[in-house]
């Protein structure tokens, strides 16, 4: 008996036909992933490397691979020669206030194109699914002169701002989910009184807690992740670990030094990676769900 | 007949739950994009308040810019290459991992990793990879007896950022996987039981079934490459968005200039004139290309259906 990928019964003769094409190329497939798996985790491990150098080893010539002795003490440099913990606290507020608000908003948004009706609603629509093709990047300049305007500059509203928006992405991937919850759950809730906003909060959001837990770190990442923003609406004391450590690990001289940058994008993006090795199907799911319906 | 005009649907209610999102895009979508129009109307310069109307002298102006034009030329190459080497390498990662083989799950989450690293992190360690006296690549290619390469400065730059936009291509493997998954396994063996060697069902079967997936692929990535300003800002010596003016001239994108613009030589009337030629730009794009997909994108569905 032959079973198949999807777990169904396959000819034989088939089989046997992909079996000897696997066979031959099993081996070159491996050799290949190999190869690649260098190229897509030598950047990591090189950053681990130079983390772990003095500055001389670092810049030796020829290029040293490995450093003759650990030097745990870039840590340390990174962790205070700039104030790494107040930049960590930053970014962990904003990115947290952030994923809260705008998983939240997006639900709900949802929630009302999934399973309510309004005049409109394909338009509003149509113009959301646009809205995800709009890059950011366009909106953020005139933002950025219209909150410096404001006085926003300096403070975190405008994350609060964003946040209360609801994301297009996000909202699209809500909506999936609960189009898909069946009808009756919501009669017998309507049967028994409820109105919308008890439904949602008392039936759907309880049902959604994958969608939830995938939006919120979906969210988190991309504030913990932003460059740009900060960058343009932070000052010095306000600003977040991505701007931090882009800049601020000077010698006397002005000069960067490019080790205890490195141990400080280490400890920078290991959140991210823990995030994302814990949660990774979470994300697939999601990247999974904007790409194949689009 | 009463209990046929009881609805349990009301505007009242729609509107209240998508409002977070209608007034969102009001007042931080829309309403920022109208107010580059009218700043791209005027000489604002960031902070004097003694600008005034200047007509459409910027988009004029603007038409005639040598440098803005190289800069959208620059971005239009750097797309070309860009987005077709990474759709293609996502499809070719995924077709090697669509097959029996130990430990996909470890695979995949070796090439879908650096997709999700930080941009800051990520330009970190490639300056790292490319130094042109300790780097990596430059050692290794050494060994083999090839000469130093200059990679963060002209002409390399170009190359060192298409490189690190390779490098996050992951994202795009895990969804082409998620749809040659959904091909019916039973077609592709149809056609080798009729004969057809494994190129021609990859390329007449299992690519026509997942073109859908390709298309978007393609747009999102021609829309998000487009738009890139951050990377050729990380990768330069600069350190700031003030110190923009410093990004290689290979690199030197169309966003960079705008942020030149802005940032260096505080014209903002003028680079709001250029933030929005560029949504005009990428809005024909986008509709261009809905309106050519039907002539090459295969979907099994009606896609005027709603569900």
């Amino acid at each position: 008996m032959h079973v198949n990928r999807h777990g169904r019964l396959a000819p034989a003769a088939v089989t046997q036909v992909r079996f000897r094409n696997l066979r031959v190329s099993a081996g070159a497939a491996y050799v290949l992933l190999m190869a690649l798996a260098v190229l897509f985790v030598g950047p990591f491990v090189w950053l681990l490397l130079a983390a772990l150098k003095t500055r001389d080893e670092w810049a030796a010539v020829p290029t040293r691979i490995l450093p003759h002795e650990a030097q745990w003490g870039n840590f340390v440099h990174a962790l205070t020669d700039i104030n790494f913990p107040a930049y960590a606290a930053n970014s962990l507020f904003l990115s947290t206030i952030y994923a809260v608000l705008i998983t939240a908003s997006s639900a709900a948004v949802g929630f009302g194109f999934a399973r309510l009706r309004g005049r409109a609603k394909r338009g509003l629509f149509l113009v959301l699914l646009s809205t995800m093709m709009l890059p950011q990047i366009l909106t953020l300049l005139p933002t950025y002169v219209l909150f410096s305007r404001l006085g926003l500059v300096n403070t975190y509203w405008p994350w609060v701002l964003w946040g209360l928006a609801a994301s297009p992405y996000l909202v699209f991937l809500f909506r999936q989910f609960f189009a898909a919850i069946p009808r009756e759950l919501e009669d017998a809730a309507i049967i028994d009184g409820c109105g919308w906003a008890r439904i949602f909060l008392r039936i759907f959001l309880p049902l959604s807690r994958p969608v939830l837990l995938t939006s919120f770190l979906l969210s988190f990442t991309w504030t913990w992740g932003d460059y740009i923003a900060p960058a343009l609406l932070l000052d010095v004391d306000h600003t977040t670990l991505s701007v931090a450590i882009t800049a601020w690990y000077r010698d006397p001289h002005g000069n960067a030094i490019p080790t205890v940058q490195a141990a400080a994008a280490a400890l920078y993006v290991v959140p991210a990676l823990l995030i994302f090795l814990f949660a990774q199907r979470y994300f697939i799911r999601s990247v999974v769900a904007s790409g194949v319906k689009g | 007949m009463a209990r046929n005009s009881w609805s349990r649907y009301s505007n009242r209610s729609f509107y209240l739950f998508v409002s977070p999102w209608v007034l969102g895009f009001l007042l931080l979508t829309a309403a920022p994009l109208a107010y580059a129009f009218g700043v791209s109307l005027t000489n604002f310069d960031g902070s004097s308040p003694r600008w005034r109307w200047v007509g459409f002298r910027n988009y004029v102006e603007l038409f005639g810019d040598k440098e803005a034009w190289a800069a959208l030329l620059r971005t239009v190459a750097y797309t070309g290459i860009a987005v077709p080497l990474s759709v293609a390498g996502a499809l070719g990662l995924a077709v090697l991992l669509n097959r029996r083989l130990k430990a996909v799950g470890l695979w995949r989450t070796l090439f879908f990793l650096p997709s999700v690293v930080p941009v800051v992190a990520m330009a970190i360690m490639w300056k790292l990879v490319l130094n042109k006296d300790a780097g990596i690549l430059n050692a290794i290619l050494n060994s083999v007896g090839v000469k130093s390469i200059s990679w963060l400065v002209d002409p390399m730059a170009f190359y060192a950022l298409i490189i690190l936009t390779l490098w996050g291509l992951g994202g795009g493997m895990v969804i082409m996987l998620a749809a040659l998954q959904g091909v019916p396994a039973e077609l592709e063996e149809a056609a080798i039981v009729d004969g057809a060697n494994r190129w021609r069902v990859f390329r007449h079967i299992t690519v026509p079934m997942i073109s859908p997936v390709i298309f978007f692929q393609v747009v999102t990535g021609v829309i998000a490459t487009f738009q890139i300003v951050v990377q050729p800002l990380l990768l330069a010596e600069t350190n700031s968005i003030a110190g923009v003016g410093q990004v290689p001239q290979s690199t030197h994108l169309y966003m960079v200039q705008v942020y030149q613009e802005f940032f260096t030589s505080s014209r903002f009337g003028y680079g709001s004139a250029m933030l929005w030629v560029f949504f005009l730009v990428i809005l024909a794009f986008t509709l261009l290309v809905q309106r050519s997909s039907r002539l090459w994108v295969h979907y099994e569905v009606d896609t005027d259906s709603d569900r």
